[in-house]
């Protein structure tokens, strides 16, 4: 099968968008997206963008069922190790089930490494469900190693009601 | 305690490595560091920074001396493609003497009024489960435990495998 991975444009955002929720119904969360296109195209091409994102584009010939032609991404943005420096974390990796088994998914892996490295960046980190065993397998062929297991990291997170009233004890300047 | 917490400047830098340290030592993990005052200068006062940090400072008992600086805050935005602007606090460490004084908590609302002023909906960081007060201090402020919770797991690749994976692909 024939496909390119390019640099995603604020054109490609409806895309991305769906994409995004096809992903959420896979991990059982669809009612956890909140946001839409529009925060997309505002948060990912402004002057200091929050996320970059590849996607993955078949030729015409070969589009999915419905028409569609940008048929996986992967979004990631930079983050900094006290320890290391600079490092690049993958925030979602995501190819259309009809278009699997094609070396797409390890085509956009590869290729957001690849311009890890360009960026000097030392390690590339991404966060996967315990029960989805097909990506854990996919990543662990690839070198990478299970932090939450090895050395006990767990992700932890202030949202809501919480991180507002945490907000509002905070100190007049 | 007084203390002031204020922005870190491209002067803070030495002080902001030692107390990088100062925490690596006390995870058993210090010879693991290897970024310099260089890499920090460049890497978060260049033209774009890959961090911001909080420095918290304490005056000295000697006032024509220079304030001490006794803790930090090391975080950067991150996206979640779900709801958007994330705080993603990557290091927070007060020094051991000066604990217990309510310089953690502060810097911690600090950076929650920070995360709402930026429109971020999150805060979000990773703890090792076996560092119980840290786990402590988190979850009686309301922290939720993903990885507990909904089963998320932290992978890496490190240096050599990403060269391994950045070798272009057969186009």
């Amino acid at each position: 099968m024939n496909f390119r991975v390019r640099a995603a444009t604020k054109e490609d955002c409806k895309d991305i968008s769906r994409m995004i929720m096809e992903l959420a119904v896979y991990e059982k969360m669809p009612d956890q997206v909140e946001i839409s296109h529009k925060e997309l195209e505002r948060d990912g091409f402004c002057q200091n963008p929050f996320f970059q994102c590849l996607v993955a584009e078949v030729p015409e010939e070969q589009k999915s069922k419905e028409g569609f032609t940008v048929v996986g991404y992967a979004l990631y943005f930079y983050t900094y190790s006290t320890w290391r420096g600079r490092s690049v974390y993958l925030e979602d990796l995501y190819v259309m089930p009809e278009f699997r088994g094609n070396g797409i998914g390890k085509g956009l892996l590869c290729k957001v490494a690849e311009v890890g490295k360009k960026e000097e960046c030392v390690r590339l980190q991404l966060s996967v469900l315990d029960w989805n065993t097909p990506s854990r397998d996919f990543y662990a062929a690839k070198g990478a190693q299970d932090l939450t297991v090895s050395e006990g990291w767990h992700f932890i997170r202030f949202d809501g009601q919480n991180l507002d009233n945490l907000a509002n004890e905070a100190p007049k300047d | 305690m007084d203390y002031k917490l204020r922005k870190a400047e491209p002067k803070d830098v030495s002080d902001i490595l030692r107390l990088v340290k100062e925490l690596a030592k006390y995870e058993e993990m210090e010879s693991q560091v290897t970024l310099t005052e260089k890499d920090l200068l460049e890497d978060g006062f260049g033209e774009t920074p890959f961090y911001h940090c909080i420095i918290a400072e304490t005056p000295e008992e000697n006032s024509s001396e220079d304030p001490k600086v006794v803790g930090f805050a090391m975080y950067y935005f991150t996206y979640d493609p779900w709801v958007g602007k994330q705080l993603y606090l990557e290091e927070f460490y007060v020094m051991d003497k000066c604990r217990g004084l309510g310089i953690g908590s502060g810097i911690l609302r600090h950076l929650s009024d920070l995360a709402m002023k930026t429109r971020c909906t999150g805060m979000m960081f990773v703890v090792a489960e076996n560092n119980k007060p840290s786990v402590q201090f988190y979850k009686r402020r309301g922290a939720e435990d993903l990885s507990q919770e909904e089963g998320w797991r932290l992978f890496r690749f490190d240096k050599d495998s990403l060269v391994k994976m950045a070798t272009p692909a057969e186009e």
